[in-house]
């Protein structure tokens, strides 16, 4: 039996699963979208996972999870390792593209830059305050002129004028953009401008005073955008690398974690049957009235988080 | 002198106050000087492209403005402001934005140059300007004489300004005093937009800023006795004063400007039974937006005066 | 003599102690503590606060308001050399203008240039209060803040590393009990050494080298673990040395004084630049210098003079090739989104470290 390792990336719109063996080579992959329904998304994945997965000849010994609901999605598959998706994608990409300089990632509501020296990552920013330039603002433009979000490339790229939009915040945006679809721009410019505005969004926000040298890696749920990856390498000046793969980047950096850690618990693809459930409660024990989130495996608690001092941390 | 000497001025922030002060003096010690355009959407965006993404709306155009210096003259001036005594403060912006945009663009090899007051700490204006023209090797009877005729010239050009408010003032139309830090008004990509529109609309846009200096802070103390910030006291100063010559009362602002966040505040709560429009320009909304609120603010107006 | 007035002030950081004793010892008026702050207390502050005012404004008007719901009747602002010099008139009229009936006493009011003036704001709290009680209530509360800030540097610097988890905390918390409780200056001397004794005698399981962060920034959200989430107890908790120059103790009552301190940064900045910002840049200089492996820059949401301080920052970020996290705090700053922040700064540091 060889081993092998699973990492799985919940975020917010999408949630992504990868197996991989001992030299990082992909044994299986899925990406499904998380749907507002985490629990649900994890399971499913690992339903579709384990129809991949060559169980004669290989063994999961090691789990990691990330994403923002790494630590749920650590408690319902039994992690070893749980890690934030910032160092989980910049090792996931280092260990693909041991020259890469910078690393640019945009999600369905974060976005981040890594700065990698030597394979390690020396500097990274997330975007502050506001969703603006990311996934979620490319969707709810999308709807509103009324196609489909992976359309948005295709059409951007026939543009010869994009239409220029302020992105500074999606609610200026929103308005930006209706001002300019009642001005009369024509519909592919006004996308190919949704599309710089992303970029250039996040240059002036999450890449501000950050030297960005090239190799650059560009990856997150926007990187399928042909119309972004144009935008980017238009105002950076250089080639920007979009793997095929760069969607599962944290899910594989979670997996090669787990892997390098000496930690060993072997997955069961059970869970996909087990009822899981999570609870709201309001702490109460004082003001702060701390949201506690308790989970449940099959009707019993076995973790809770959110309590911000010790009067929740005997929270039972 | 060797060689003559070019001094980039940035058409931003303090230039507004300042100008002829800066321009006669340099032109009486013979030193060239040039300003830059007035703000574009290039202006803001390179800026924008520049600053600290929560920096206020003024400090980006401002760093766009010294970007189009860069290169075409010798040094940029950038004054460091700090005080002219206690409760006559600057806006903290103000001490940090010499050291600010050296930092910001000390890989260009621009070089700058300061002047510094703080009268807190016995620094005068005076004193700032005798240094200022040392520096550049002229004897001090000539600075001092420079000096004194750009003061000179700075009073005469005031007095006019005053007067042309006595006139705004006494106009038979709607007026509207703007309440707003002068450079914010007088930006071409900002205020101007707001000051064109009402002069569209037949409204006469007055602003706030011109008013007796010292009249306007003894005004001020009554309406906000601990307001820490100069600018602001003459803007407190000058509603105190002018509340009655006019019809309506816009407070603009740049986001997210520190001393306006709080005494904008403190004039709606305190000032009554005038109509008020609170106006926040963040530079990125069109102009269509702030044309509807303006139109309904003078419908309000007109509304009130019965002549709707 | 005593007065019967019942005086409140906002909360702030673990000085709350040391200002009580003032009030109580040297003004001898009864001091109302309000509840620590919670995630109420900046809600309401919020809720009557203007929008895009810095957040430390609205966590004291909400403090104030749970001051006046514990039964103060008169509260007492300070002044300060940034907005917070204008703070007190505000939040008074908004008060006001809620409808509540209190004494308020804004010590803005009484900044003229001479110290003594500030004895009329005194005056205003007790008409009889004695001038040499105070003076000496004034000497043992400062030497309170001070202590708490000697304790509270060495809690951050080890926590992180004991063995039995919780021993730093509880001696730590037994101290502020004993400082809030301490009616004389020989208590209030007794529970300090206590404390760092005891501190001193914790076993630790610390690296020879261990990964040291510096946190610098705005004077208040920085100081206080409620504003800042509670950053540098979750770097600690993390096995991370945490530094802090930024306290009573090092930026007012033993502060070089500008010009001393600009003159190790001449390179950095000619002038100050705002409130803190000459002691921050020093502080984040000097903790490159002594090879730390990162710096945290800590400050609410719109605080003018740490945005200006950020392009300097950058450049010794730069030039010395330390990484810095900067963390920006408004009233929804949520705990999940800063601990991935700081999750990842944590794994960068000790990656590189490794390498290095």
């Amino acid at each position: 039996m060889d081993h092998a390792y699973l990492g799985i990336d919940v975020g917010s719109i999408s949630t992504k699963g990868v197996i991989i063996d001992r030299d990082n080579h992909i044994l299986g992959s899925e990406y499904i979208w998380t749907e507002g329904n985490p629990i649900w998304a994890v399971k499913e994945l690992i339903r579709r996972l384990e129809q991949q997965f060559d169980k004669e000849h290989y063994k999961i010994v090691a789990t990691g999870t990330t994403g923002s609901a790494r630590k749920l999605a650590g408690t319902i598959v039994g992690a070893t390792m749980v890690k934030n998706e910032i160092t989980a994608h910049a090792v996931g990409t280092t260990t693909f593209y041991p020259n890469v300089r910078t690393i640019l990632e945009i999600g369905g509501q974060d976005s981040k830059i890594i700065l990698v020296e030597n394979g390690v990552a020396v500097d990274y920013a997330m975007n502050t305050l506001c969703a603006a330039g990311t996934g979620a603002f490319l969707s709810s433009q999308a709807k509103r002129l009324g196609i489909d979000v992976e359309e948005i490339g295709a059409i951007a790229l026939t543009s010869k004028h994009p239409t220029p939009i302020a992105a500074r915040c999606t609610v200026f945006a929103e308005s930006d953009l209706v001002h300019k679809i009642q001005n009369g721009h024509e519909r592919k410019d006004i996308i190919a401008g949704v599309c710089n505005a992303v970029a250039a969004n996040y240059l002036n926000n999450v890449g501000k005073g950050k030297k960005i040298e090239s190799p650059v890696v560009f990856q997150g749920g926007v990187s399928k955008n042909a119309g972004v990856v144009a935008a980017f390498e238009n105002m950076l000046g250089c080639k920007v690398i979009v793997d095929e793969n760069g969607h599962l980047m944290g899910a594989l950096g979670a997996a090669i974690l787990a892997k390098k850690s000496d930690k060993r618990k072997e997955f069961d693809f059970s869970v996909e049957d087990m009822e899981f459930r999570t609870r709201e409660v309001l702490c109460g024990r004082c003001t702060n009235n701390c949201e506690i989130i308790c989970v449940y495996r099959n009707g019993m608690m076995i973790d809770f988080w959110g309590n911000r001092c010790e009067r929740g941390a005997n929270f039972k | 002198m060797e060689k003559p000497v070019t001094i980039g001025i940035p058409r931003a922030m303090l230039y507004y106050r300042y100008k002829t002060l800066w321009l006669t003096y340099f032109e009486e010690l013979g030193i060239k000087t040039v300003v830059s355009a007035p703000t574009s959407k290039k202006t803001l965006e390179e800026g924008a492209a520049l600053a600290i993404d929560e920096a206020c709306l003024s400090l980006k155009i401002f760093l766009g403005h010294v970007k189009a210096l860069v290169g075409k003259c010798d040094y940029i001036l950038v004054p460091r402001i700090s005080d002219f005594g206690l409760n006559y403060e600057m806006c903290s912006r103000f001490q940090a934005m010499y050291d600010l945009t050296k930092t910001v663009f000390r890989n260009t090899g621009q070089k700058f140059i300061s002047y510094n007051v703080e009268m807190l700490n016995k620094r005068s204006e005076w004193a700032a300007f005798m240094g200022l023209g040392q520096f550049f090797g002229f004897p001090l009877k000539m600075v001092k004489k420079a000096y004194d005729r750009a003061k000179k010239a700075e009073q005469k050009q005031w007095k006019a300004d005053l007067k042309v408010q006595d006139g705004l003032l006494s106009s038979e139309k709607p007026k509207i005093l703007i309440a707003a830090h002068g450079y914010l008004i007088r930006d071409a990509y900002i205020g101007r937009t707001v000051t064109d529109f009402l002069k569209s609309m037949d409204v006469v846009p007055v602003r706030a800023d011109i008013i007796d200096r010292d009249e306007a802070m003894k005004a001020s103390k009554e309406l906000s006795p601990t307001c820490k910030w100069l600018l602001n006291r003459e803007i407190l100063g000058s509603i105190a004063l002018n509340r009655d010559k006019v019809n309506g009362i816009i407070l603009l602002s740049a986001f997210p400007c520190g001393p306006d966040s709080m005494v904008n505040e403190i004039i709606t709560r305190r000032v009554k039974g005038i109509p008020i429009l609170n106006l926040v320009m963040d530079g990125q909304d069109g102009t269509a937006g702030v044309e509807t609120r303006l139109e309904s603010f003078i419908d309000i107006i007109r509304f009130k005066e019965g002549t709707l | 003599m005593e007065s019967n007035k019942k005086v409140a002030f906002p909360r702030i950081a673990n000085y709350n102690c040391a200002i009580k004793y003032i009030l109580e010892k040297g003004m001898e008026v009864r001091c109302i503590l309000q509840p620590e702050m919670t995630k109420r207390t900046i809600e309401i502050g919020a809720k009557y606060s203007p929008d895009y005012v810095c957040t430390p404004f609205k966590s004291s008007l909400g403090s104030m308001i749970e001051a006046l719901e514990a039964g103060a009747d008169s509260i007492m602002m300070t002044n300060g050399v940034c907005r917070l010099g204008y703070y007190g008139e505000l939040q008074e009229q908004i008060l006001r203008d809620l409808g509540y009936q209190f004494e308020f006493v804004n010590l803005s009011e009484y900044t003229t240039g001479k110290v003594k003036d500030y004895l009329k704001a005194v005056k205003r709290i007790n008409p009889k209060y004695s001038f040499p009680k105070l003076m000496l209530a004034l000497k043992d509360g400062l030497a309170m803040a001070e202590y708490v800030d000697n304790v509270t540097e060495e809690y951050y610097k080890n926590c992180g590393f004991e063995q039995e988890k919780g021993a730093f905390r509880k001696v730590f918390r037994q101290f502020l009990t004993e400082m809030e409780t301490a009616r004389s200056r020989g208590e209030i001397d007794a529970g300090y050494r206590e404390a760092m004794q005891r501190m001193g005698r914790i076993p630790l399981d610390k690296p020879e080298w261990p990964l040291r962060v510096g946190v610098i920034g705005e004077f208040f959200t920085v100081m206080d673990p409620f504003s800042n989430l509670e950053v540098e107890q979750k770097l600690a908790d993390m096995g991370v040395e945490v530094h802090r120059w930024m306290n009573v103790k090092n930026r007012m009552l033993h502060y070089s004084g500008e010009k001393n301190m600009n003159v190790k940064i001449r390179e950095l900045c000619t002038y100050e630049m705002g409130p803190t910002s000459t002691a921050n840049i020093w502080c984040a200089k000097d903790y490159a210098e002594q090879g730390f492996d990162g710096l945290i820059h800590v400050k609410s949401a719109g605080c003018t003079p740490e945005i200006d301080v950020m392009p300097v920052l950058q450049r010794i970020s730069e030039e010395y090739k330390i990484p810095v996290l900067y963390l920006t705090y408004d009233s929804q700053t949520s705990d999940v989104g800063m601990m991935t922040r700081l999750e990842a700064f944590y794994d960068m540091i000790e990656m590189r470290k490794k390498v290095v």
